[in-house]
């Protein structure tokens, strides 16, 4: 196209206002997606939640333990396919700091539960052979730099072991990775009965227990059918979907993360808004070469087009600059914050989401002074100076 | 000089409405162009110089009469056949030379040939020629910002010259000039229309500018009244 | 002086042409309003933050939880620990006995006004010295709950974001009933996000024997925390770490400060977008009035009024932005009350407080941008030649 001659050089006539045009928009997207990945890091869990599985808690609160013995309970109810539990452990390693999310789990259920855990069958039985084995996700393993036969001092900052301290030494056995790049596997699990017999608290309790049941279709009558089970117990419980339970954890945050997001958000809009005023200004300037142009024999849908090129250009050179800053920030964050932000990743929703409002800056702000160049009458466009 | 005519103008009326009002700058004007000819059109300030000019130019319309070019009526083609019409057929000359600032001379002189088929090579060559022939082949890369103004009309001639339209409109184009730059600038002209055979429209307030034209009209009133000059 | 007048008198010029430069100005306005209502919408979350938690302990309180726990909800304390603790030196005592509030909380589930969604609220067991050892206690409804009943009185905060915990209802928790006495405020710090009941019911109907989780101690003015770590390192029933109360919620606040310093950073990478914003304003808007500005110099104006008119041009109409952003972040933020996931897993409920010298932070955060975004167009008005004026249109 010969006119793109004509673009650049009026894209660049003015050095300085391309670059804060262009600043202002790389801003504007660079905030745009490292906070729509924050976002989406934090409702992973729900995402990511199977359809048939259902959690069960303490009615108190999911930090009440449960009896052991509503495994079995709970696994005779209709309509439950599977079931295992696990219990928090609070663990860290060396330092309180250095949080390593361990559970103590039911080591024979478990990853049928969680079949979006993939781990290789030797080590699995291995590890539910060895009493004081360990497995590992990978992100975790990565985080440490952890291998397979490692043995690891994990440190509870609840529980005491029963030989004085509250270190647990455990063998890592394997390691397990998501089938999904979303799974969260930046955790340990150990067995449930090792931990049972070597803490000092007693009691033969569980945390919470997770169920998968036959279809996804029975999971509302699953939950009625054991928490009515419970009812008027020493210990109810509460039944949801896993869904729901993380949904519910994360409204626990809370209100303050939609109003970070909301002005974030509202302010890349103003962003943007600011930007475009100067963009459709600056193409308005110029109102009298417009005239010239068409004075000259270039046609209106012609000079329609290049207006539109030159705007579109300026948002898709600021923008794709500002989603390029933004993921290469929230690579250097997931690093940082594998532990409490596993999900941190800028995927293509948000790269497609913010192509959209690049095309629509591009759009707005050159669709204005398009038009007028389209409508423009030569002799009026003369007479403005 | 050929007795053919270009430019055929039949009772020509432009009215402008203003709110309730309704001026009218002139009503059953009616001229002829022959081809070859160098018409200056000189009166006073708002006498309608620049709207016939304009209208000549495909620019603007007339609210009555019509305007026959070449054998071809013109007033009432759309904006798209205009503007096609005018990169075929007129060359612009203004007052304020109106070159685009970002572009070098080279590239101002170009502009019209991006509205042909012509491929880079044909298009650097003939902007080669025109502005060989306004004698600034040494400034092809300076910018509009970098030459004096008597430069920058001759690049503005170049320009109006490169795609070979058969009439050339100017408007004032010495208004902004001092004499003797005026004077290089008119001799150009009178260059362009005896040697090169172009036909010459100019509107001009300067009388000394207009002893170029082989003709004169003077507008007043929305009447010409015109006044042959000797050659 | 003449500079003076020359200067007010272009200021007045500029300023009176603003409205003709409509859509600029107000896309300056614009861009310094936003600047100022992220701003102030952050540094009031942090203040509520900083209320919150930073206010909430006490400098001559002692705080005892078992070693390495961090946190009330991992630790816990044997009787037997209490009772030597309560006599370790340094420790207030009256009448014989020491001022001790050995405490135990449990995470129970509240429905949240907002969302309706369940969420944590810690419902804490204490002593009548534990109440007394709160700064700002106040009894602002009802009455104090009578110990060995299940009756328990609600932090503001939480009567204010969820339901159900309004004066005389009762609540369950599982299979216990507990009936809402009284409405308490601690000034607006972090235990208004609880619910107090008596330590002794508490420990009976969540089976926690005679265990504890924290233990709190009134510390007489010179005791020294030293002395007191030395008497449990001598002690092998004990393994406790003691610290004052004021500098455990300092180490609570950090987490969610973290969400102001996030804050921070988003505003001042916005602040720079918009920055870019306002500069292109400025800049566009002396290159419009070129013409203007070198007819001015031709009339005998000298270069410093162009730079000085321009400047405060600029500083004028960041200056309306800023107030609009301060009114805009006051209409919305202030008062605001969230609540959120504190460290100890429970819900800490705070307060956006947006105060004086805040407002004041965000106009000079306005003036900032005015004068950056004015001082280098400035500098460019002044240096139009005067030859401009001469010039034609193009």
């Amino acid at each position: 196209m010969k006119d793109l001659y004509l673009v650049y050089k009026n894209l660049t006539r003015k050095k300085l206002r391309l670059f804060l045009t262009s600043f202002a928009i790389f801003i504007a997207f660079l905030i745009f997606g490292a906070v729509t990945a924050l976002q989406g890091a934090l409702n992973a869990g729900v995402e990511m939640s199977a359809d048939n599985r259902l959690v069960v808690m303490n009615k108190i609160n999911f930090t009440q333990p449960l009896p052991y013995a509503y495994v079995n309970k709970v696994g005779n109810v209709d309509g439950v396919d599977k079931v295992t539990h696990a219990n928090w452990f609070g663990g860290y390693y060396q330092e309180p700091a250095q949080q390593v999310i361990t559970l103590a789990v039911d080591s024979a259920h478990y990853f049928d539960v969680y079949s979006e855990l993939a781990v290789d069958p030797a080590a699995l039985a291995q590890w539910q052979a060895n009493q004081s084995g360990a497995l590992i996700g990978e992100r975790l393993a990565n985080l440490y730099g952890w291998k397979v036969g490692d043995r690891i001092p994990i440190a509870s900052n609840i529980f005491s072991h029963g030989d004085g301290g509250h270190t647990w030494n455990l063998t890592i056995d394997g390691i397990f990775s998501g089938r999904e790049s979303q799974t969260d596997t930046g955790y340990l699990v150990f067995h449930y009965q090792y931990f049972n017999e070597t803490h000092t608290y007693g009691g033969d309790s569980v945390g919470w227990l997770i169920l998968t049941t036959e279809d996804p279709s029975l999971n509302d009558a699953v939950a009625k059918a054991i928490d009515a089970n419970f009812a008027n117990s020493a210990a109810e419980t509460e039944t949801s979907t896993e869904k729901a339970f993380n949904k519910a954890f994360i409204e626990q945050i809370g209100n303050i993360g939609l109003i970070i997001s909301s002005v974030v958000f509202t302010a890349f809009f103003i962003i943007l808004v600011v930007v475009g005023n100067t963009m459709v200004l600056a193409i308005r300037e110029r109102t009298g070469e417009i005239a010239v142009l068409k004075t000259l024999g270039f046609s209106s849908l012609r000079i329609f087009t290049m207006v539109l090129v030159e705007s579109f250009l300026l948002a898709f050179v600021g923008g794709l600059l500002g989603l390029t800053a933004a993921y290469i920030t929230v690579e250097v964050l997931s690093g940082v914050f594998a532990n409490f932000l596993p999900n941190l990743v800028l995927d293509q929703d948000i790269v497609i989401q913010a192509l959209g409002y690049m095309l629509l800056l591009g759009l707005v702000t050159g669709m204005i002074p398009a038009v007028r160049a389209l409508r423009l009458n030569i002799v009026s466009g003369f007479s403005r100076d | 000089m050929s007795d053919e005519i270009l430019f055929d103008l039949k009772n020509l009326a432009k009215r402008f409405v203003k709110g309730k009002e309704s001026i009218s700058i002139f009503e059953y004007l009616s001229m002829t162009l022959k081809k070859g000819d160098f018409v200056a059109i000189m009166g006073p300030s708002g006498s309608g110089k620049t709207t016939l000019l304009n209208m000549l130019g495909g620019v603007d319309q007339p609210t009555g009469g019509e305007i026959w070019f070449d054998g071809s009526r013109i007033d009432n083609l759309r904006e798209g056949a205009l503007a096609q019409w005018r990169a075929n057929n007129i060359g612009f000359i203004f007052q304020f030379y109106n070159l685009m600032p970002m572009l070098n001379a080279h590239r101002n002189v170009e502009l019209p040939l991006l509205l042909t088929n012509l491929s880079r090579k044909q298009r650097d060559q003939q902007v080669q020629t025109a502005l060989k022939l306004v004698g600034l082949e040494d400034r092809a890369k300076h910018m509009p910002s970098e030459m004096s103004g008597g430069q920058q009309q001759r690049v503005a001639i170049a320009r109006a010259m490169v795609s070979d339209p058969k009439l050339l409109l100017c408007d004032e184009p010495t208004g902004d000039l001092d004499r003797q730059t005026a004077d290089e600038i008119l001799e150009m002209l009178q260059l362009l229309n005896r040697d090169f055979g172009k036909t010459i429209m100019m509107v001009t307030h300067d009388p000394a500018a207009a002893k170029y034209a082989t003709r004169t009209l003077h507008l007043d009133k929305g009447q010409f009244a015109e006044k042959e000059l000797a050659a | 002086m003449r500079v003076l007048s020359q200067s007010l008198a272009v200021i007045v010029m500029n300023v009176r042409s603003l409205p003709s430069r409509l859509w600029m100005s107000l896309a300056m306005v614009i861009a310094s309003a936003v600047v100022v209502a992220i701003l102030l919408a952050f540094l009031a979350m942090a203040k509520g933050f900083e209320a919150t938690l930073e206010g909430a302990g006490s400098e001559d309180v002692a705080f005892f939880l078992r070693a390495g726990s961090g946190a009330e909800l991992n630790s816990n304390l044997s009787q037997e620990q209490v009772n030597i603790l309560a006599n370790a030196p340094g420790i207030v005592a009256e009448q014989g006995k020491p001022i001790v509030s050995a405490e135990l909380y449990v995470i129970v589930d509240g429905v949240k006004k907002s969302s309706q969604t369940e969420a944590n609220i810690p419902l804490r067991g204490l002593n009548a010295n534990g109440i007394a050892l709160r700064k700002g206690f106040e009894l602002v409804d009802g009455r104090m709950f009578r110990p060995g009943t299940d009756e328990l009185i609600v932090g503001q905060g939480v009567l204010n974001e969820f339901d159900g915990f309004e004066l005389g209802q009762t609540v369950r928790f599982g299979q216990n009933a507990w009936k809402v006495v009284g409405v308490f405020s601690t000034g607006g710090n972090v235990f208004e996000s609880e619910l107090w009941a008596d330590i002794k019911v508490l420990q009976s109907l969540y089976n926690r024997g005679s265990t504890y989780q924290s233990l709190r101690a009134k510390l007489a003015p010179d005791a020294s925390l030293e002395t007191i770590e030395t008497f449990i390192a001598n002690d092998p029933r004990l393994n406790q770490d003691v610290q004052t109360e004021s500098s455990y919620f300092a180490e609570q606040g950090k987490n969610l400060q973290y969400m102001a310093i996030f804050g921070r950073v988003i505003s001042a990478v916005m602040a720079l977008g918009a920055l870019a914003g306002a500069l292109n304003t400025m800049y566009t808007s002396v290159a419009e009035r070129a013409r203007e500005i070198a007819t001015l110099r031709a009339i005998g104006f000298s270069h410093v009024s162009a730079f000085v008119g321009t400047l405060v041009e600029a500083l004028v109409l960041s200056t309306i932005g800023g107030i609009l952003g301060c009114v805009a972040a006051f209409v919305l933020f202030d008062g605001l009350n969230v609540s959120t996931l504190g460290s100890s897993f429970t819900q800490v409920v705070f307060r956006f407080q947006l105060t004086p010298d805040l407002f004041l932070q965000g106009v000079i955060m306005a003036l900032i941008i005015g004068f950056i975004s004015g001082f280098f167009p400035a500098w460019r008005a002044a240096r139009v030649p005067v030859v401009t004026a001469f010039q034609s249109g193009r």
